[in-house]
């Protein structure tokens, strides 16, 4: 593959930096990161790949990372990198798209895939329409900005042999407008459900939140993870946002997958095709997910789950 | 306050086409407002019914944005009026076309404070309202899970990742809104009879002033990914011979 000569990235997560670092050599020649955080951090980045970094030092307290956008677009405005590369977060989406509007053109979200071509010319792949589709698009601005998925790039084995400078830049007033007055943490769940080789997922079939007592009893019973659809972890906020699978949650690749109550619209079913086998259970025999199981139960959860239960599957 | 609400109409996945040749037809698609839109919509009428002022819609695009059931089905749900941006090169517009002319068009009805959606369901790129804000060179966020409007400023809730922000704005502002900001309401049938009779203006990009709608990115292709072709083997009803007979082929699976 020809390669792009000059690559920058920044990410708000150490294991994203390495990535996209990584990803930066594939791509291009000369790679320069950004880096916010510790000079360990800004050392880090030349070890995962950079040539340059330009190091913005710690984050202050009573900044968001979304108020250094102007800094960077500074170093950009500067530099002139073909391709600037961010890990998709939601913060980092704020900082891709106000740099777009700054340099007038779009940035490309959730990036899956880079191609350069044979004339050097590169194209992006990403999802649409809630997953249907991939499409591919060629940026037309001389520099192109785009977010990219956790795991697309690889983080690289061991670089501590790598040579490269590290500049200090000074934070430039953002006009960012937004006063920052609280941040607390949020309860998050680590799970891992991408490694999870088998997966329960469950839909606003189960009804009501007592409803999962039993679904959680029969992953157990399977040595399955537990996870849902969107509006279960969204809307009723019955399990962690962590838990949810799909375009806009994780996607997950299990030996089985078992959907209960789920009606498998694509938004959904993105995140699992690639399951091995998919059994469904929906009391609607005209529910989209039958048409893209295994094997399929019409009926109640609520008769089903205990029998299974009872059944020592 | 005056809210500017930005929705957009977008095919319903459900019904979108796969050729032969893993194109997209959109011949059979529906057009609706897409779902997260809806949210952004109910996020403004909440906060001008409780300090005043109006809510007014906004869409660009094509000329599928003129459906007449479209139309009633965003003013139905509490809009005072509506704008139209209709113009063939916005056609599937990228995120900075559709930002530029969104910028314009607001600027044109003139606001305190836009809001978007999360993201819209077709292309689900976040990024517009972001764009805007900045073109408009205004504060801009992403996020919104609660807006608290306090004086000539609102003091907003942001739920990322891992934290949980608080943060304060003057306006004018741009904010977009999480999907679970609220829960929307379903217009009834006063709402819809209603919204026949609500103003709606129509500009094309002349008249807001925008003579070059060039994209800034090129679709290349757009294909749907080979599927793992499944069994479809459907067992179907609850009694307890077809729950044995389904556990029968589990079995042989997970062995
Ligand atoms: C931009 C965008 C991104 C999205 N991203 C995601 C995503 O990443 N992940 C995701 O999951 N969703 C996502 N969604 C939402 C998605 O479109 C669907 O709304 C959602 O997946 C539907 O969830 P569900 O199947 O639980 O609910 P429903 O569609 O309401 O289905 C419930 C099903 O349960 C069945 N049922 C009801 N009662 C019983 C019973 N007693 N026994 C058996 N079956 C029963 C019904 O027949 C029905 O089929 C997204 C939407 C948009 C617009
Ligand atoms: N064509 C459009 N007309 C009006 N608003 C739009 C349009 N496209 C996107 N938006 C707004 O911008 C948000 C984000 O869209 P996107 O960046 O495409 O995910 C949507 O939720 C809408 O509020």
């Amino acid at each position: 593959m020809r390669r792009l000569k000059n690559i920058w990235v920044f990410a708000d997560k150490a294991s994203s930096l390495a990535e996209l670092c990584a990803g930066g050599r594939q791509l291009g020649e000369n790679v320069a990161a950004v880096v916010l955080g510790g000079e360990e951090t800004a050392r880090q980045a030349i070890e995962q790949g950079a040539d340059q970094v330009y190091w913005l030092g710690l984050k202050a307290e009573d900044k968001m990372l979304e108020d250094y956008t102007r800094t960077i677009a500074g170093l950009l405005e500067k530099h002139r990198p073909e391709l600037f590369l961010l890990n998709a977060g939601r913060r980092t989406k704020v900082v891709a798209g106000r740099l777009a509007a700054l340099f007038a053109t779009s940035a490309i979200t959730d990036a899956m895939q880079f191609v350069i071509g044979e004339n050097g010319d590169l194209q992006i792949a990403r999802l649409v329409y809630g997953g249907l589709a991939i499409r591919l698009e060629k940026p037309l601005s001389a520099m192109a900005i785009a977010t990219v998925g956790n795991g697309v790039f690889k983080a690289a084995a061991d670089g501590s042999n790598r040579q490269g400078t590290v500049t200090e830049v000074p934070w430039v007033e953002d006009g960012c407008r937004l006063k920052l007055l609280e941040r607390r943490a949020r309860d998050t769940e680590p799970v891992d459900l991408a490694a999870a080789a088998r997966v329960v997922g469950v839909g606003r079939g189960i009804g009501k939140e007592e409803g999962l007592a039993m679904v959680y009893a029969l992953a157990r019973q399977l040595k399955a993870e537990v996870a849902c659809t969107r509006p279960l972890a969204e809307g009723e906020k019955w399990m962690s946002p962590e838990r949810y699978i799909g375009v806009s949650g994780t996607m997950i690749k299990p030996d089985m997958y078992l959907a209960l109550g789920i009606s498998g619209q694509i938004q959904h079913m993105t995140g699992v095709n690639k399951a091995r086998v998919i059994i469904a259970v929906n009391k609607d025999i005209n529910a989209p997910i039958f048409e893209q199981s295994d094997y399929g139960l019409v009926g109640d959860l609520y008769k089903i789950i205990p029998a299974l239960l009872k059944s020592r599957l | 306050m005056k809210v500017i609400v930005c929705y957009k109409i977008v095919p319903e996945e459900a019904n979108i086409e796969i050729n032969q040749d893993g194109s997209l037809s959109f011949a059979n698609a529906e057009w609706k407002l897409s779902q997260y839109d809806l949210n952004a919509v109910e996020a403004a009428m909440q906060l001008v019914e409780a300090v005043g002022g109006s809510v007014t819609a906004l869409t660009v695009g094509d000329q599928k944005i003129e459906n007449s059931k479209l139309k009633k089905s965003i003013l139905a749900r509490g809009p005072e009026d509506l704008y139209l941006v209709k113009d063939e090169r916005l056609k599937r517009a990228d995120t900075h076309l559709t930002a530029a002319v969104l910028a314009a068009a607001v600027a044109y009805i003139g606001f305190d404070l836009v809001l978007c959606g999360e993201g819209s369901s077709d292309f689900y790129a976040q990024q517009v309202g972001i764009q805007l804000g900045e073109l408009l060179q205004v504060p801009v966020i992403n996020a919104v899970s609660k807006i608290t409007p306090a004086g000539d400023r609102l003091i907003i809730e942001r739920t990322l990742e891992d934290e949980i922000e608080t943060l304060e704005l003057s306006l004018p502002a741009v904010l977009a809104v999480t999907a679970d900001i609220n829960v929307t309401r379903l217009p009834g049938m006063k709402e819809i009879l209603a919204a026949g009779k609500k103003p709606v203006t129509e500009w094309d990009l002349h008249k807001i002033g925008i003579r070059h709608a060039g994209p800034r990115v090129e679709e290349v292709s757009t294909l749907a990914p080979e599927q793992v072709a499944r069994k479809k083997i459907l067992v179907e009803g609850d009694s307890e011979p077809k729950i044995a007979e389904f556990l029968d082929y589990i079995r042989k699976e997970l062995k």
